[in-house]
């Protein structure tokens, strides 16, 4: 019997789960809902989750006429006894016995071995028999399952009572598309860079980053009142900073690498309907833009502006379209026309620059500064990356093509906040995000959408999510989309209602082998510095460097 | 020390005429007989029993207002030899070539053998285990057997020198053994919850 044994297996069924009574000596305040835990069966070994906890009597009698004094002696003499708990617990991956070390001691090479056989844990194919012990998970348990960190392992935190690094496999975790959620002040732009630092010092994927609130390049203040880094300053020249505001660059030691400009000629119909609400457009909008299109080709935002009443007339009597919805549309995408960022015409150099950054391995924040309202993160954002994706589509065409290495896109992950805005089941269907989170990683684009609302994001788009990372939610409606398409839901849900709201998070997916609650990685000093080794000239030198090429 | 003296004898007990008048073994104690082949065999005593030696003749009223309680006793010396006092022992063990058993011998108690007390130390070395409780539980006289059980645990504990610890463990075993009948269950519970031990008392107590 082992020290941390919690109970046996009494009941369950393959589909249900296995019922496990506790030890007498165990109390139900000692488990919580999405532990991860251990059944030890006669040749398997079974991860599995907590899914639920029921208080139960041996004769129900008892219940309707429990002991009338408070007798702490009769209390003791029936906990456990007559009264007991009883936990289901859901296996998630199993393991044959003779593959694992005797030893308690791990070693890389035992481990590597055992990975290598294709021996490690596989899903669940039986079930335990009777009175298969239930114990508390090990570090060895933890590691057999969540790998050891190093490769393209990344430790994302520990489990809530250990101390010993999870790891999400981010080779997988950057062939689909991903998602991070969490109510408000649950730390999810925190864990969108800490998923994004482990990125990039793993190389596996660069990124490209709509920065809404300026949070991902330069030192921000977290909600605690400390001053944390940002990527910039952690990984230096690998990451670099456009802005929209020109403004950006001036302030010190905060220096923009390029200022982007919008033109008037790259935006296109699919840009303006998505504004829609933001803009307030009729519903007419769609069929007059249609028709300024087919009469002006890519410079019809640019004609619609510049027309005057009378060319407007003329329009609309040779085209057919209705003169007031004209008329309408010209002064509602006036709006566009004020934002500092758009010019009259651009071409898109600018853009295939930063599509040739991203292939020489950088990674590109792009800002927003003063210019962070939903309009312009919604227009620029879908703007940039439908030029990022044509180009990608191109080079994987090519790469198909010739099949040599060195054409080889590489992957790239987009981050998009707000992500409801692009990919709800309105707009899903026509946006560039809803395309990329659809045809997943056929051109070697995936996203990474941070949303607070995952209910408000398209099911069919959220069923295609490879790996959410999620902390707390209470609202019901975004726990059942945040676990759309997942296996055993009842145990996850209550394990989402119970985190904590900071630094506790659920992951589950294509990264992980099974889904596990764990306390985030604090991204501090030691953070820094672990991230630090792997950056050519590490971090403080990697800014001098910056500072010499300008 | 001799205590009394088998008169009837079965496999699950025997009914033992105590030397003593009035005064059998307490309910629950253990006594034990020891056989020529070094058999010990222990038993819990489940009932005791004053009446007259002829069961066709039922006792009469002796007191006045003057002589009454022991004092009949002085007035009237014949009753040592007209009444009699015997009391019922379930077997719940024994001890053969230096092994406990907490089970049923093979053969009852020949009749006429003593029954001895038990001493502090076989009390100890008996009860450390708790399967006994088993035959405890099944029914031998007319007293219902939880409360031989609760009078049993009781005994012990007080021979034991308060091992609150063997009792908590002895309220668990109980509480697995009868745990389809919460009322029987109570029932020993309430009977052998010491209450006064302080250490009880700091968490909290009756409301």
């Amino acid at each position: 019997m082992s020290e941390n044994r919690l109970g046996v297996v009494v009941d369950g069924t393959f589909n249900g789960g296995l019922t496990v009574r506790l030890e007498p000596g165990v109390s139900s305040e000692q488990l919580r809902i999405g532990n991860f835990v251990v059944v030890e069966g006669q040749r398997n070994r079974y991860f599995s989750l907590i899914a639920d906890i029921q208080l139960k009597a041996a004769d129900i009698r008892l219940l309707a006429d429990p002991p009338r004094d408070n007798s702490p002696f009769v209390a003791r003499a029936l906990a456990g006894t007559s009264t007991y708990a009883t936990a289901e617990v859901k296996p998630m991956l199993m393991l044959e016995k003779v593959s694992l070390p005797q030893t308690g001691v791990l070693d890389k090479s035992t481990l590597d071995a055992l990975f290598a056989e294709g021996s490690g844990p596989q899903p669940v194919r039986t079930i335990p028999m009777h009175f298969a012990e239930l114990r508390e998970a090990t570090e060895l348990d933890f590691a057999t399952v969540f790998g050891q960190e190093g490769g393209t392992n990344f430790a994302m935190g520990t489990p809530l009572a250990m101390d010993i690094p999870i790891c999400l496999r981010l080779d997988r975790f950057v062939e689909r598309s991903n998602g991070v959620f969490g109510q408000s002040g649950t730390g999810k732009s925190f864990l969108a860079r800490l998923v994004i630092s482990g990125i990039i010092k793993t190389r596996v994927a660069v990124n490209l980053i709509f920065d809404m609130h300026d949070e991902y390049s330069f030192d921000k203040q977290t909600e605690d009142g400390r001053f944390v880094k940002g990527l910039r300053q952690i990984f230096g020249s690998q990451v670099l900073i456009y802005s929209l505001d020109e403004e950006m660059g001036r302030r010190s030691g905060r220096n923009v690498d390029v200022t982007l400009k919008i033109g008037l000629n790259q935006i296109e119909e699919a840009d303006i309907v998505l504004l829609s609400e933001e803009l307030n457009l009729r519903q007419t909008a769609e069929a007059t833009i249609g028709l300024l299109r087919d009469a002006f080709r890519e410079r019809w935002l640019l004609r619609l502006l510049e027309m005057t009443p009378e060319e407007l007339e003329a329009f609309s009597a040779t085209s057919g379209a209705h003169p007031a919805s004209v008329a309408s549309l010209q002064r509602n995408l006036k709006r566009l026309q004020r934002q500092g960022y758009i010019e009259r015409e651009q071409d898109f150099s600018a853009l295939d620059d930063l599509v040739q950054a991203l292939d020489r391995g950088k990674h590109v924040i792009l800002q927003f500064g003063r210019y962070n309202s939903v309009l312009d993160y919604v227009l620029v954002s879908n703007l940039v990356t439908r030029r990022v994706r044509q180009r990608y589509e191109e080079r994987t065409r090519r790469y198909e093509e010739t099949q040599a290495a060195s054409d080889k896109p590489r992957p790239l992950i987009i981050t998009i906040e707000e992500a409801h805005k692009f990919l709800n089941p309105a707009v899903a269907r026509q946006t560039t995000f809803g395309i990329i989170a659809r045809e997943m990683r056929k051109y070697n684009v995936t996203l990474l959408v941070i949303d607070q609302r995952p209910s408000s994001i398209d099911p069919e788009v959220m069923s295609q999510l490879g790996t959410r990372v999620s902390g707390k939610l209470t609202e019901e409606r975004d726990i059942e989309a945040v676990l759309t398409g997942v296996g055993n839901r009842s145990a996850l849900r209550g394990a989402l209602e119970s985190l904590d709201t900071r630094q506790q998070i659920l992951i589950m997916g294509h990264a992980v082998p099974m889904p596990i609650m764990m306390r985030t990685r604090p991204y501090d000093e030691e953070f820094y510095r672990a991230m630090g080794p792997q950056v050519p000239g590490g971090g403080v030198m990697d800014l001098r460097d910056l500072f010499e090429e300008q | 020390m001799r205590i009394g003296e088998i008169i009837e004898t079965t496999s699950s007990g025997f009914v033992a005429e105590s030397f003593e008048l009035n005064r059998p073994p307490a309910l629950g104690s253990l006594v034990l007989v020891r056989l020529p082949d070094e058999t010990a065999l222990y038993g819990a005593v489940t009932y005791g029993q004053t009446a007259g030696v002829d069961p066709s003749r039922r006792a009469v009223r002796r007191s006045t207002d003057v002589v009454f309680d022991g004092a009949i006793y002085e007035q009237h010396p014949e009753l040592e030899h007209i009444l009699r006092t015997e009391f019922g022992v379930a077997l719940v063990g024994f001890v053969a070539a230096g092994r406990l058993r907490h089970h049923l011998p093979a053969r009852p108690p020949p009749l006429h053998f003593s029954v001895q007390g038990v001493s502090r130390e076989e009390v100890c070395y008996f009860t450390d285990g708790l399967l006994y409780f088993r035959l405890l539980l099944i029914p031998y006289g007319d007293v219902p057997p939880q409360q031989v059980l609760a009078a049993n645990v009781r005994w012990v504990y007080e021979q034991r020198g308060h091992d609150d610890i063997w009792l908590d463990t002895a309220a668990r075993e109980i509480a697995t053994l009868l745990k389809n009948d919460s009322a029987a269950l109570l029932t020993v519970l309430y009977a052998i919850d010491p209450g006064d031990v302080p250490m009880l008392r700091e968490q909290g107590g009756v409301a």
